[in-house]
């Protein structure tokens, strides 16, 4: 799972100037807190390193935190993603682009599972040592200290609200998912038909393998249709996930047909240059069903006298 | 560890616990040894007791397989459990060219089915 393929930031939250401004407004964020900032800017800029590693030494200690760094590379990307947050966050320019980098971060805590009690508490413990850099910088005078720490820190509730506001968005998408139930049907003896309605990402495809191979063992299922006539689009990930269900009920005994492979579907297939030469597939569901009931042996006869008059 | 049962024309392999590279491998010496012995003409592997299917242990049994089919004797692997194929899937090792079944009922009749139409063509 790279970091590319993410959903358009915007995509999540509404990220109109004004609902920027909104948000700032939230805060009370003002000019002269952007004055404070620029003061404290050198001092804390110059120490972002050490506290992005910080912030990620805390968070990799946790339970709760370890899908984070499982994934192969992931790691470095957030630390390059934070060191670039924390120079923004003195940088004094707080636009559109701004709440959009905040959105891609939240995006991987959110796809990592980040609990949102541990990210708080990373940004807490950050935010106390750049409060300490600032103390040190006004040589301990607390007023000063006071005055633009405060500034800061109505940047930093300013950029929680939009983190928390991704992680709640991404949790509510992935129950929507959970949710999205894809029922494996029995159309006759040993021949499963799964119809995929909607989008696959990992999870979901995960999640459907899983389903289809208890499936098959409680049904003791020798063929399985798999149509996909409602899957809007195919891209190499998803092509990928049904190369692997097929590959893994293989594995089980069970012969896999993939029907309802549109014009445009087969078209971008083609293009992406993905190969699906392992795949049985047919036309449409119509076709599936008759070649899965020729491998199992069934004939198929219209009687004589039927009851519908034609 | 492994039991292997001769039925009839078949041999039954029945995988009881989990096998190290050492074991995998004295099966596989055992088995090409024995289709020979008792001129069996299909072989069941039953790994339904195996929690995990390695690279070693995938290569193994597609080794098996081909091996045995030189011999004159057809290989199912039977008795993968959903946990375990997907895994395997995830790993990449895919079995190709390695038939498989159910469970260790479904790979016996598969057997029959495949000895009967082999004796007809």
């Amino acid at each position: 799972m790279g970091l590319n393929n993410f959903p358009e930031a915007s995509a999540y939250l509404r990220l109109e100037d004004e609902d920027v401004d909104r948000r700032k407004m939230f805060v009370n964020l003002q000019s002269e807190d952007l004055l404070h900032i620029a003061v404290i800017k050198d001092v804390v800029g110059a120490h972002a390193n050490e506290l992005a590693d910080e912030f990620f030494e805390f968070l990799s200690t946790l339970p709760e935190t370890s899908l984070l760094f499982q994934e192969y590379g992931q790691l470095d990307e957030v630390k390059r993603l934070k060191r670039a947050h924390i120079l923004a966050m003195v940088a004094g320019k707080y636009d559109r682009e701004y709440v959009e980098q905040r959105v891609r971060l939240g995006l991987i805590y959110g796809k990592a599972g980040v609990a949102v009690r541990a990210f708080l508490g990373a940004f807490c413990r950050l935010m106390t040592s750049i409060g300490s850099l600032i103390a040190e910088f006004f040589h301990d005078d607390p007023r000063e200290t006071f005055t633009h720490f405060a500034s800061l820190e109505k940047l930093a509730f300013f950029d929680i609200g939009i983190i928390c506001d991704v992680l709640i968005e991404t949790r509510e998408r992935v129950i929507a998912i959970e949710h999205t139930v894809t029922p494996v049907l029995q159309v006759r003896d040993s021949l499963l038909i799964l119809p995929i309605v909607g989008v696959i990402d990992s999870l979901r495809a995960k999640q459907l393998t899983d389903t289809l191979l208890r499936a098959i063992r409680e049904n003791r299922a020798k063929v399985v249709i798999i149509d996909i006539t409602g899957v809007a689009a195919v891209d190499s990930r998803v092509a990928n996930h049904i190369i692997q269900t097929v590959a893994a009920s293989r594995l089980m005994g069970a012969r896999v047909i993939v029907t309802g492979l549109s014009a445009d579907v087969a078209q971008s297939i083609v293009t992406l240059g993905i190969d699906l030469g392992a795949l049985h597939t047919v036309g449409d569901l119509e076709g599936g069903l008759e070649e899965a009931e020729r491998l199992l042996g069934y004939t198929m006869i219209r009687s004589s006298s039927s009851s519908i008059e034609r | 560890m492994v039991a292997i049962l001769k039925q009839g024309a078949v041999l039954v392999v029945c995988v009881q616990s989990a096998l190290n590279d050492r074991d995998l491998i004295e099966l596989k010496d055992d088995l090409s040894d024995r289709v020979g012995r008792f001129r069996s003409r299909g072989v069941v592997i039953d790994i339904s007791a195996l929690d995990i299917v390695d690279s070693f242990a995938a290569r193994t049994l597609r080794d098996i397989s081909h091996m045995t089919r030189l011999r004159g004797a057809i290989t199912f692997v039977v008795g993968i459990v959903p946990d375990v194929a997907f895994a395997m899937v995830e790993l990449g090792l895919t079995l190709d060219g390695v038939d498989t079944a159910l469970d260790l009922e479904d790979g016996l009749v598969q057997l029959a089915e495949r000895a009967a139409t082999n004796n007809n063509g």
